[in-house]
């Protein structure tokens, strides 16, 4: 479970953020959600989906990471092997809180204290023996801004593509070399065929809002699905040497 | 030049010089079309008296099918009056899955009528007491027993060596019951489902929904006046109904949605009524209103019917609210005896505190029908055609197949309306009867012995003819594929397995041996065990049918 504090320099002076990359600090997940501002860089290691959240049923622009719960194809011991590791991973453990209701009060960043990553011993420490905040967090922040701003236009984007209906389920039958099967359910991706009957009013509107761009991202990053199911293939080639 | 011309409206022959003249002189022609080529008894107006759920969801099912367009080269109309000084009846706060399907057939989505009709989610029906009065229970499930299309399980059943009931033993629905779980999760599309599912909802709430959806987006036209008289063409036909704010509104086809008043069908054309109080007694309800104890009390996902000495008690849960009703036999108890055993119950499950604030509603019916539902011009829907006590929430559904006809055969001229509505109530009479025998089938099986109502609901004089045949059939063999008598039977075979086992009906063995006996044997055992296994995986799987309402009122469901 999370929970999440707002962060406080008097608090959390002493608190310590674990760095680098394992399953052991929270990174073994199947997909994590990514915005269209994102897509550019996702797009070139990443298959863009669209997925549901189980808790509230909203869509949202998803990076796959691997075929079943838990499996993140890219994590590699302590190593994350792609040159972009997604915005959402980055930032943990912190979170951008609007205090609830519509979001009204001021963005304040929150600290997820039961995160794998906070601890008082190994990692960057958050803030100096003054309370003053340290290079590794002003740069979180920073990231953390720019999270915030690109799932705002993120929200937008998902109601954008229901109300033109360029949304599709899919569902991904998958071979491996090993003759297994795999049937990946629960995943949407852009209706391509519709993009392509969009005219006029509709096609300017979704361009202005900055849409048509991460539409054509999001197609463009679908072959990238070979190279994780290659990357499936090879943990089984390597389980067996 | 002039060529010869048979002329195939009259059948006679003429020359013309050119085909444009070629029916010019046709009388029988110029009897058929208009000059404009349009057919003269092209049926273009429909009139719907009444609004309330029964007028309302016709207008939609019919705009939905219909394009509304009086300046088309071809006009269609639709118009709806409603009387602004008769309150509705507000019947039926019960549906069946089939209200999905209508729903989306309509263009409502589904979150609109979730938020806006109170309504929760309702998988079956829960019966208590009505075997022998003592507590025991038994469940009718919306979802089919599992593998229903290749294999009847009931024989099977009866041999199992443990008592599992017989519905919690083929479906894996009824384990979401004792939980009052959802039969889906937020993640669900709108109208999609996990298990099969309708709805409880608040019937007033429900007219005004659908009300403003046919005035808004399907252009029904929406007249607020009284009718004071109907008047006649020369063939006997309604030609218009005469209104106090509107005058006079004049139609092609009249439907009569004006309740147990049957203004049209019953009173203008006095087509009479067919009484089926000799199968049903039940002819009053007591109808109540109660509070949930707490906000967040759990919803129950079914209809609670609870048997009494002379009828039973509807317990339906919605978010804001319990309805409550007691329906019985006036011939049978008086109205303070089946008021003091309505705020027994009320008393039992919800409190002394709120049955003290019980002030029940007195709904006197004539459970029947008409013995034509469609007359010349006129053809009834919802309690003008005919009412029976709710035991199977048949009435609302009655007008989703009412409506549902109308849509898919709307007479194209009044030369044809009578071929429609001949076929129409032979229809509809034949479902009218199913209903009766399959609420009856509900009381006949009973062994309560607590009073002359159940007696006399035992007596074979109170029993249809075609039920007590189907249930000296069914003690030899278990109901099957091929007692459906029409594709559109109102009831499903299974629901008759699940009230015959339900109620503790013996059907004997085969008394011929099968030739695949330890094929299907095995095939049977490993349903029974995929069906355990499935119930609890839906139990852990699916959310509360409280949970998942909030969800809806919070989220609302993907339409995708």
């Amino acid at each position: 479970m999370s929970q999440y504090e707002v962060l406080n320099n008097e608090k959390h002076r002493q608190l310590r953020i674990k760095t680098g990359h394992s399953a052991a600090l929270g990174d073994a997940v199947m997909h994590v959600m990514t915005y269209p501002m994102e897509f550019r860089d996702i797009q070139s290691y990443y298959p863009i989906l669209f997925t549901k959240d189980p808790g509230t049923g909203g869509f949202f622009a998803a990076a796959v990471l691997g075929f079943e719960a838990d499996q993140n194809l890219f994590l590699h011991g302590d190593d994350w092997d792609a040159p972009y590791v997604p915005a959402l991973v980055q930032r943990q453990p912190f979170l951008i809180a609007t205090g609830g209701d519509g979001g009204n009060q001021a963005p304040v960043v929150s600290l997820d204290m039961d995160h794998p990553r906070v601890n008082q011993d190994d990692g960057e420490a958050l803030f100096d023996a003054d309370g003053n905040s340290t290079a590794f967090l002003n740069q979180k922040i920073a990231l953390l801004d720019t999270l915030h701003r690109g799932l705002q236009h993120s929200k937008g984007f998902v109601d954008t593509l229901l109300q033109h209906e360029l949304l599709e389920q899919i569902t991904l039958d998958i071979t491996f070399n090993d003759n297994s099967k795999k049937s990946v359910q629960g995943y949407y991706s852009i209706a391509e065929e519709r993009v392509y009957q969009l005219q006029g009013d509709v096609l300017e509107s979704l361009n202005q809002a900055g849409y048509l761009q991460p539409i054509f991202m999001a197609v463009a990053s679908l072959p990238r699905m070979r190279d994780i199911i290659e990357r499936r293939n090879q943990l089984q080639v390597q389980q067996e040497v | 030049m002039f060529a010869e011309f048979v002329c195939h409206v009259c059948g006679d022959r003429r020359l013309i010089r050119h085909f444009n003249t070629a029916f010019a002189n046709c009388n029988r022609a110029a009897e058929l079309w208009d000059t404009r080529g349009n057919m003269k008894d092209r049926i273009s107006r429909v009139i719907i008296v009444g609004g309330g759920s029964a007028g309302w969801l016709s207008a939609a099912v019919i705009a939905a099918e219909h394009c509304i367009d009086s300046r088309a080269e071809q006009p269609f109309e639709l118009c709806l009056i409603e009387s602004p000084d008769i309150p509705t009846i507000g019947v039926g706060e019960g549906t069946w899955p089939s209200m999905r399907a209508t729903l989306q057939r309509i263009g409502l989505s589904e979150t609109d009528v979730v938020r806006e009709c109170d309504a929760s989610f309702k998988q079956g029906t829960y019966f208590r007491d009505w075997q022998s009065g003592r507590g025991e229970t038994y469940s009718h499930p919306f979802t089919v027993p599992i593998g229903y299309a290749d294999i009847n399980l009931a024989p099977h059943w009866a041999t199992l060596p443990d008592e599992a009931a017989f519905a919690d033993a083929v479906t894996a629905q009824t384990a979401l019951f004792s939980d009052c779980l959802a039969p889906k999760q937020i993640t669900t599309p709108e109208y999609a489902y996990v298990t099969n599912y309708a709805y409880h909802l608040d019937a007033g709430k429900f007219a005004a929904l659908l009300a403003r959806h046919c005035i808004e987006e399907l252009g029904v036209k929406h007249i607020l006046a009284n009718v004071s008289q109907v008047q006649s063409a020369e063939n006997g036909d309604i030609q218009s109904v005469t209104t106090d704010a509107a005058g006079e509104v004049a139609g092609d086809l009249f439907i009569d949605c004006t309740g147990t008043k049957s203004l049209l069908l019953g009173e203008h054309f006095k087509v009479p009524f067919q009484s089926c109080k000799t199968y049903l007694f039940n002819d009053t309800a007591l109808a109540t209103q109660v509070p949930y104890a707490e906000e967040n009390e759990v919803i129950q996902s079914c209809t609670q019917a609870t048997a009494q000495p002379a009828g039973w008690i509807w317990d339906i849960g919605l978010p804001t609210r319990r309805g409550i009703g007691h329906v019985y036999s006036s011939d049978h108890i008086s109205e303070d005896e089946a008021t003091d055993q309505l705020l027994a119950y009320v008393r039992n499950v919800a409190g002394v505190q709120d049955a003290t604030a019980v002030v029940p509603r007195k709904i006197s019916f004539r459970p029947g029908h008409r013995k034509e539902i469609w007359y010349r011009n006129c053809v009834a829907i919802g309690m003008s055609s005919g009412f029976v006590e709710p035991l199977e929430a048949s009435a609302l559904v009655m007008i989703e197949l009412a409506a549902g006809m109308i849509a898919e055969q709307l007479p194209a001229t009044r030369e044809v309306m009578d071929i429609v509505a001949k076929r129409y109530n032979r229809k509809f009479l034949r479902h009218w009867d199913q209903i009766v025998e399959f609420l009856k089938l509900h009381y006949v099986l009973s062994s309560r012995d607590d009073s002359a109502y159940w007696q006399d609901n035992r007596a074979a004089s109170s029993t249809p003819d075609r039920l007590s045949e189907l249930l000296l059939l069914w003690r030899h063999r278990s109901p099957w594929h091929q007692d459906v008598e029409a594709v559109d039977d109102l009831f499903p075979t299974a629901s008759y397995q699940y009230i015959l086992y339900g109620m503790g009906f013996a059907t004997k063995p085969r008394s011929t041996a099968c030739r695949e006996q330890d094929k299907k044997r095995r095939q049977a055992t490993e349903l029974f065990e995929k069906n355990a296994a499935r119930a609890t995986q839906l139990q852990q799987a699916l959310p509360g049918n409280r949970e998942l309402l909030n969800k809806v009122r919070e989220f609302g469901f993907p339409k995708l």
